[in-house]
């Protein structure tokens, strides 16, 4: 009885010119976002390993000079761009994907497409991640509106229940049927976008890919969901659509912008003006606010001068210069991990209250699981700066290393020759495991589930107390 | 086969069924008349469970709707006025899919197809869309269903309102067919000529009271007729 029930659904809904149209036009949209992500991606992904080569041959290539020079030259290093970011691009425009690592300096990020967009590019771009958590749950409201609310109108629904059907079949029935219409959309869509991904390389991706789909299904769920258990109460049609297109405008629109409102307001981000100039303020005098780079030197300058053991600078058996410049760098990785900790304790926080808000919006909760399994969400971005940021610090320490230990004294003019330069192995960065990212997304995991599984009872509830 | 007993209805102040008793036994066929709002639709809701009654009982054969309302279902075919169909399937998709959900032995094709012709759907039109169909022939597909059902009894409301003459009569041949076999029908009746034709038992109903009750073969077409509107004036 399920399998005539599936089948009916499924046979009508393919008959009615409307679905066919919305399927077609959803499958256009998706196919053309997917090969657009997918070339964007491939020249992304060149024009990062041009560029990585690029840095580091100019790196190996340097004439002899002074280390701190190098250090001064600096080496660019570039985010990878993880398969997935195909799907979604997260916060990857706003954020950046390169920085420059150099002396004294941790640098902030650059490269923002965002910076550059024009205003209309501000509704968002269209990727494949919009149309999966936008425009798939509007197919699956016009898929679905008039399931039980339609019958009702058309007084079908009094026949079927007059046959001693069991509610609750012809609801399974009818979520099957309308889940089969959409896999003729989506299936064919996921098997093009997973080929299409596999051609650049996703093999290491899988288990995200898997968790990906698995999340999509429980979404989709939810929005089916929302729809059926909507059709079961409304007297007719077209209260029904109105009803789910409702929920789709506070859910998908009203409640991220909103959202973004109330992050601003709980946990405000410095502006970068403001950043910049505390980081500043903590640079030129010492962390905590106090005392100046002046009295900073000389206090270090004695300290050198005891442990070796010498009266002056031009005594010492290392070089003065490379000692005082890894100096520097300690002070100044100690003002950067203090407030570079802040902005991402705050970034942290942001993200913990957008997640635990997916309470109120399914949408929320995907957006954040497919920005998280994309690689492009802020944990990531954290992530790839620390590396980043971790590796400017050593190349720092070889360089001043370098000038500490084959200079002497006062001797500013050493000159390293050019197989220095070889010897910093380059930048390497691997992408979090899937386990790392999602433990950084419970909330949003749970309150998905939730969503999913309060939908389905939902349903299970209205349905069963369906009348004609 | 179906019994109702002190089966009543209320909206809070409205009544819209008071206490009513009848029993309508394997080969009979039962005519309630009376205008609109007399309860006729109301007593055939009761009996299938689609409101809840305000007290009495009704049973199909020996089963409280209320307590059994889907087995109850199951020995039940119900034909409104309109009978609605999904517009997008053929009439032949329309007659599978209801016979198949009363879950029954699925028929084949040729058997549907030969219950088609029976009912007197014109040759073709089982493979055509509904959407096509004009209100005659969406009757005939009910008809068609209710037959498939293989019910014990049979719940009209108005089946043929709006049917030509021709049609009317057709359906009239096939209820005769189905109460020999021995099913109980219990049908809400304009025509008070149709009712005398078909009906063995004949009820009149007006404000929801059942207001009298007779033997068709008692009664002639002309006495019906003032025994009809005698009921009304008063």
């Amino acid at each position: 009885m399920l399998t005539t029930i599936i089948r009916k659904e499924f046979t009508e809904t393919m008959r009615d010119g409307r679905v066919r149209t919305a399927s077609i036009a959803l499958l256009l949209l998706l196919g053309g976002s997917l090969l657009y992500g997918v070339r964007q991606t491939r020249l992304l992904a060149a024009e990062r390993d041009t560029a990585r080569q690029v840095t580091r041959s100019h790196w190996v290539s340097q004439k002899p000079k002074n280390p701190h020079s190098a250090a001064h030259y600096g080496i660019y290093a570039f985010k990878p761009r993880a398969t997935l970011a195909t799907l979604d691009d997260g916060v990857d425009p706003y954020v950046g994907v390169t920085t420059w690592l150099e002396a004294h300096k941790q640098n902030e990020f650059q490269f923002r497409p965002a910076q550059d967009a024009t205003s209309a590019q501000r509704f968002g771009a269209l990727t494949a991640a919009t149309t999966l958590q936008l425009l798939v749950p509007l197919l699956i409201v016009l898929l679905g509106f008039s399931a039980f609310a339609g019958e009702r109108e058309q007084g079908t629904l009094r026949q079927v229940l007059s046959l001693g059907v069991r509610p609750a079949t012809l609801g399974t029935g009818k979520a099957l049927g309308i889940a089969a219409a959409l896999g003729v959309v989506l299936v064919p869509a996921t098997l093009f976008g997973v080929l299409a991904m596999t051609g650049i390389g996703a093999g290491s991706d899988f288990t995200r890919v898997l968790v990906l789909l698995g999340c999509y299904l429980a979404y989709y769920i939810a929005w089916l969901g929302v729809t059926l258990s909507i059709s079961a109460v409304a007297k007719t049609g077209r209260v029904a659509l109105a009803g789910s297109l409702g929920v789709w405008m506070l859910v998908s629109v009203l409640a991220p912008r909103l959202m973004t409102d109330i992050v601003r307001a709980l946990h405000p981000t410095p502006s970068a003006a403001a950043f910049a100039s505390a980081m500043k303020r903590d640079l030129d005098g010492g962390v905590d606010g106090h005392g100046g780079a002046a009295e900073r030197d000389s206090l270090f300058e004695a300290a050198v001068l005891q442990k070796y053991g010498v009266d002056s600078v031009a005594q010492l058996p290392v070089s003065f210069a490379g000692l005082s410049l890894e100096e520097g760098e300690r002070h100044g990785n100690e003002v950067f991990d203090k407030h570079y900790a802040s902005l991402w304790s705050t970034f942290a926080q942001q993200e913990r209250v957008r997640e635990v808000s997916a309470i109120a919006s399914p949408v929320l909760a995907m957006r954040s699981l497919s920005m998280a399994l994309s690689g492009t969400d802020v944990a990531q971005h954290v992530h790839f700066q620390s590396a980043a940021e971790q590796y400017r610090r050593q190349l720092m320490t070889a360089m001043n290393g370098e000038i500490t230990t084959k200079a002497k004294g006062t001797d500013f003019e050493y000159r390293a020759d050019s197989s220095t330069w070889a010897k910093v192995p380059p930048f390497e960065y691997e992408a979090p495991a899937v386990g790392w990212v999602l433990q950084r997304h419970v909330p949003a995991l749970l309150l998905l589930g939730f969503w999913a599984a309060g939908m389905v009872m939902v349903t299970w509830w209205s349905i069963r107390r369906m009348t004609p | 086969m179906l019994q109702a007993t002190a089966l009543s209805k209320s909206y809070g102040e409205h009544v819209a069924l008071q206490p009513l008793s009848l029993t309508v036994s394997p080969g009979e066929v039962f005519c309630l008349l009376g205008a609109n709002g007399a309860g006729k639709t109301t007593t055939i809701n009761l009996f299938l469970d689609f409101i809840p009654r305000s007290a009495g009982t009704a049973t199909v054969n020996g089963l409280d709707v209320a307590q059994h309302s889907l087995e109850t279902k199951r020995l039940l075919a119900y034909i409104p006025e309109q009978v609605n169909l999904y517009r997008n399937l053929t009439g032949l998709e329309n007659l599978t899919y209801f016979q198949q959900l009363s879950g029954q032995e699925p028929l084949g094709k040729p058997a549907l197809l030969a219950l088609c012709d029976r009912v007197g759907l014109p040759k073709g039109a089982a493979d055509k869309r509904v959407s096509a169909y004009s209100k005659g022939m969406r009757q005939k597909v009910g008809i068609a269903i209710a037959i498939a059902r293989n019910a014990r009894a049979l719940l009209l409301d108005e089946p043929t309102s709006g049917l030509d003459p021709q049609a009317s009569n057709e359906f009239s041949a096939v209820l005769n067919d189905l109460r020999d076999n021995g099913v109980a029908i219990l049908m809400a009746k304009h025509d008070l000529f149709r009712a005398k034709e078909t009906g063995t038992r004949i009820g009149i109903m007006k404000h929801g009271a059942m207001v009298d009750e007779f033997a068709a073969a008692d009664i002639g077409h002309a006495d019906l007729e003032q025994l009809y509107l005698r009921h009304m004036r008063n």
